[in-house]
């Protein structure tokens, strides 16, 4: 299924698995793999994420089996016991994750035997039985969470009908994940909400063992976690909303709020109050400069996720002008691309861009140098930069992969990052 | 000369040992006696596998594209060569950075089962409508080798199809050894087998081959430039931030040096057998000590012995002074050293030109090599511990916690937050070598051990993964004998 790629954006489905683990409180994921997993693995994610990696264990810090030569031809699994051990004697984990690589994988390992000789001694080791040929790493993303539904999540847990889940903004493969589940944090907060956003406020694998005591899972995301939440509703009982695309600025934000305030049937008075109160603070500013930023005609290459959201804001909230709009991420199912296209083009006044997707770097930077529209503003990865320099186009780097920005809480996301996005498009050329 | 044909895999080299905890008297004496057994460990840490020095390797070359034969993970470390890459133009005055072309077969569940030779024969295919490059290197994996895709015979095949480019494949397994540094050779053995060809060429008088590996800053291959030029030597600068070109033009060189101990050291001798290029392999040129042996080291070679002698007294007239201010601020700071194998022995040697104290090294592999650096450490410091360790976090925070030294040099994450001050000799975009590159060097260091207060206030909020019942144990408990 995986294509041949030219400058991928992000790695195999181990390096999602491992951004989304390292993401979570106190998490200990343990390679049965190749020497140069851990590395690599952390590199191709949380590498290219602004310069931020998770704290806890990440790279070269990560048990690994390190499978040689030996371990090829007579299979990994002593080298794999005593690794789980040395894990549980010196890391101060809540839980372990032991994650196949395609050695593993590829010789056949039986990796659940030996995870279960730990669970008969009551040592939370959870077994992930997907190699890292499988897929890239958005499917990571889905791989933990399949994992947590089947074995990690309890059955069971007292309903609270103020708690939600939040889904679908992927750890280090949006480099603003931290700022935007704050913000999405902070705005669901006002409305009476408790907000369990997984990777945040140092919350664990105690919360997600809870989780299934939520009384709604917002997906935010067009495409991601269909498989997992509706295992997870039919498992568990909790029904999902989604949310076709991260919401940038006041318009998607108070559309994303009247969403959840309908699904959970919240005070409407509070939350108009809420609106008003968060849309004022925007618009406060944005008439404080207005006529500032030049008008732009803008091209946008991102993941789905933020694709949707930085062309919706600028288009609708801002007038700018949409050219072209590339999807970068692969994604394989008919329906899930109708959803984007539609969101993309489904514009207020604006004209709707052109949308494409592609994952190869050739052909994005072909299709932009051979866009016949003018365009005088790029928001895209550190990859996009050498075609925004060859075309002489306005440059910002707003997403994944990202190596020349540090990026800790910052986002574009909802109320307030829309006006942190329009800060970084000021152009004074 | 009938040598047994050198595999690339520094592991085939007897005598070599890539675990043990020991100390500097020790491990000599035990090296020395032969006694040193190759172990493994039962629990270890991630390394760096072999694949990834061979990309980061030549992905700065141009008219290249490089092929990963390989899932999409493989090619996560080559991020830091795409960025030294793209870092290196902007400091070289390029205005238009452009990306490396890098293609991942993405190797997939199909390809397990069914083989990946197509995928690889299409993405040669794109490489070459694309690009139409002078190169096109083929990295092998794991996963390429286990499922047996035979790389050289496709490639080979591919070779007669493509007749205007030179197609490379390159034997970088990461299974296939502990030693990262064995990627390094398993690039240049098919840059000889696939380039070069064994064929002579004539000789270019007072050309000097210097091998650079990617960390190396543009400063830093100026201040080497300067230095060899000063000797009336010309440098073809290879394999980074070079050339089809460059690299042709190997063979003609009159001599040939490295900036790293273990870039080009095995290539350099195949150098001398195959081409009759005399070489030196010597040390990294990081601080006083170590630029005047590096720089002793070519200038023999190349008979310009007398000439610097004169240079290098010249250049200590400038720089002694300028140290000297550096050394009353260090001096006797007791320090604990992990690095890669060139830069931690260089760092070793660094300090001993400001009057610190060595108390703890750690370093990826001990072979005959190590046991001349560990020999000179044992004449200037008291004993100290040796940890030949992959880097191993979780053994080095042991250590560093034990020991208590007043400063750690090296990849700053654990240490800092032990609140131990830390500072590092590898920096591929600002000055660490030669004699300009000390000021600097030295500079920073003193300024950064006597500034700590931001890794002792981390260290007040933020805990290591460990349980407080590691740092009581003993750090090498988990090597064993009789490993890989």
């Amino acid at each position: 299924m995986s294509q041949i790629m030219e400058n991928p954006k992000g790695g195999c489905v181990l390096a999602g698995i491992n951004s989304v683990l390292g993401a979570i409180d106190k998490v200990c994921p343990i390679y049965h793999s190749g020497p140069g997993c851990c590395m690599q693995t952390t590199a191709a994610d949380q590498g290219q994420s602004g310069h931020k990696s998770s704290c806890f264990v990440s790279s070269v810090s990560l048990p690994s089996s390190n499978m040689l030569e030996k371990e090829v031809v007579f299979g990994g699994l002593n080298k794999l016991r005593t690794t789980i051990q040395g894990a549980v004697d010196i890391i101060d984990a809540d839980a372990y994750f032991v994650l196949t690589g395609c050695t593993a994988g590829i010789i056949g390992d039986d990796i659940v035997s030996v995870t279960t000789e730990f669970q008969e001694k009551g040592v939370p080791v959870y077994p992930i039985e997907t190699p890292g040929f499988a897929g890239d790493s958005n499917l990571g993303y889905e791989t933990v969470w399949n994992t947590f539904i089947d074995q990690v999540i309890e059955k069971d847990v007292p309903k609270d009908d103020k708690l939600v889940n939040i889904f679908g903004i992927v750890p280090y493969h949006d480099p603003f994940w931290s700022g935007a589940l704050e913000e999405i944090d902070r705005i669901l907060s006002r409305l009476g909400l408790k907000v369990n956003t997984f990777f945040t406020k140092g919350q664990g694998i105690e919360t997600i063992r809870k989780c299934s005591g939520a009384a709604l899972n917002i997906i935010i995301n067009p495409w991601l976690f269909k498989g997992p939440s509706e295992k997870f509703e039919e498992k568990f009982g909790v029904p999902s909303i989604r949310i076709p695309g991260l919401f940038v600025g006041a318009t998607d934000t108070t559309k994303f709020v009247r969403s959840v305030a309908e699904a959970l049937k919240l005070d409407p008075k509070l939350v108009e109050s809420v609106i008003e109160s968060e849309e004022h603070y925007v618009y406060n500013y944005l008439a404080q400069s207005i006529g500032v930023l030049s008008w732009k005609r803008f091209a946008v290459v991102a993941d789905a996720n933020n694709a949707v959201g930085f062309t919706r804001y600028l288009a609708n909230d801002y007038s700018f002008t949409p050219v072209l709009v590339i999807v970068s991420e692969p994604i394989f199912r008919p329906e899930d691309k109708e959803r984007i296209i539609k969101q993309i083009e489904d514009l207020e006044y604006a004209r709707p861009p052109k949308v494409l997707f592609l994952t190869d770097q050739f052909e994005i930077n072909k299709a932009i140098r051979e866009e016949e529209e003018e365009i005088t503003l790029l928001i895209g990865s550190s990859n996009e930069r050498e075609i925004a320099i060859e075309k002489d186009i306005q440059f910002i780097l707003g997403a994944f992969p990202m190596s020349e920005r540090l990026i800790f809480n910052r986002t574009y996301a909802g109320y307030r990052g829309s006006l942190t996005f329009t800060e970084d498009i000021y152009d004074n050329n | 000369m009938a040598n047994v044909t050198y595999s690339g895999v520094r592991e085939s080299k007897p005598g070599r040992i890539n675990d043990l905890g020991s100390t500097g008297k020790e491990v000599s004496e035990n090296f020395k006696k032969g006694c040193l057994k190759r172990a493994d460990r039962s629990f270890a840490q991630g390394l760096q596998c072999q694949q990834i020095n061979s990309m980061a390797a030549l992905m700065s070359l141009e008219d290249s594209v490089f092929i990963s034969h390989s899932p999409q993970g493989c090619v996560g470390c080559s991020i830091m060569a795409v960025d030294m890459y793209r870092v290196g133009q902007i400091h070289r005055g390029v205005r238009n950075v452009k990306n490396p072309r890098l293609i991942v077969t993405n190797i997939d569940q199909k390809s397990v089962v069914f083989g990946g030779e197509k995928k690889l024969r299409d993405s040669v295919q794109k490489a070459v409508e694309r690009y139409s490059p002078k190169l096109i290197f083929v990295y092998a994996s794991c996963a390429s080798g286990i499922i047996g895709d035979d790389i050289d015979a496709i490639c080979a095949d591919l070779q007669s199809e493509y007749p205007d480019q030179i197609i490379v494949p390159i034997h970088c397994e990461g299974f296939k050894s502990k030693v990262c540094a064995s990627g390094f050779d398993a690039a240049f053995i098919s840059i000889n087998k696939y380039i070069l060809k064994k064929q002579k060429v004539p000789k270019e008088e007072g050309l000097i081959n210097l091998f650079a590996p990617t960390t190396v800053s543009y400063a830093d291959q100026k201040e080497m430039e300067r230095m060899i030029s000063l000797l009336g030597a010309k440098v073809n600068y290879i394999p980074f931030y070079s050339s089809l070109e460059k690299i042709k033009k190997i063979p003609a060189a009159q001599a040939s040096t490295s900036i790293c101990k273990v870039f080009a050291d095995e290539f350099m001798k195949t150098l001398e057998e195959d081409y009759d290029i005399p070489y030196s392999h010597t040390v990294m040129p990081i601080g006083i000590r170590n630029t005047d042996k590096w720089y002793r080291g070519i200038a023999k070679v190349i008979g310009k012995e007398k000439e610097v002698e004169e240079i290098i007294a010249r250049e200590h007239e400038r720089i002694e002074p300028l140290v000297k201010k550096i050394r009353d601020r260090l001096q006797g700071k007791r320090v604990f050293i992990c690095g890669g194998t060139g830069r931690s022995f260089a760092a070793a040697a660094l300090i001993d030109d400001f009057g610190m104290e060595l108390v703890g090294l750690e370093t990826p592999t001990y072979d005959d090599d190590a046991q001349v650096d560990i020999e000179y450490l044992n004449n200037i410091h008291k004993d100290f511990v040796v940890d030949i360790a992959n880097m191993q976090p979780f053994e080095q925070v042991n250590l560093v916690n034990r020991l208590k030294p007043d400063a750690f040099i090296g990849v700053p994450e654990w240490a800092a937050k032990l609140g131990v001050p830390t500072t590092h000799v590898l920096d591929g975009k600002r000055p660490t070598m030669g004699y300009d590159g000390l000021l600097f060097l030295g500079n920073k260091i003193a300024d950064q051990l006597e500034n700590p207060g931001f890794n002792k206030k981390l260290a007040a909020h933020v805990k290591l993964p460990y349980k407080d019942s590691w740092y009581e144990e003993n750090p090498f408990k988990y090597i064993t004998e009789g490993g890989n």
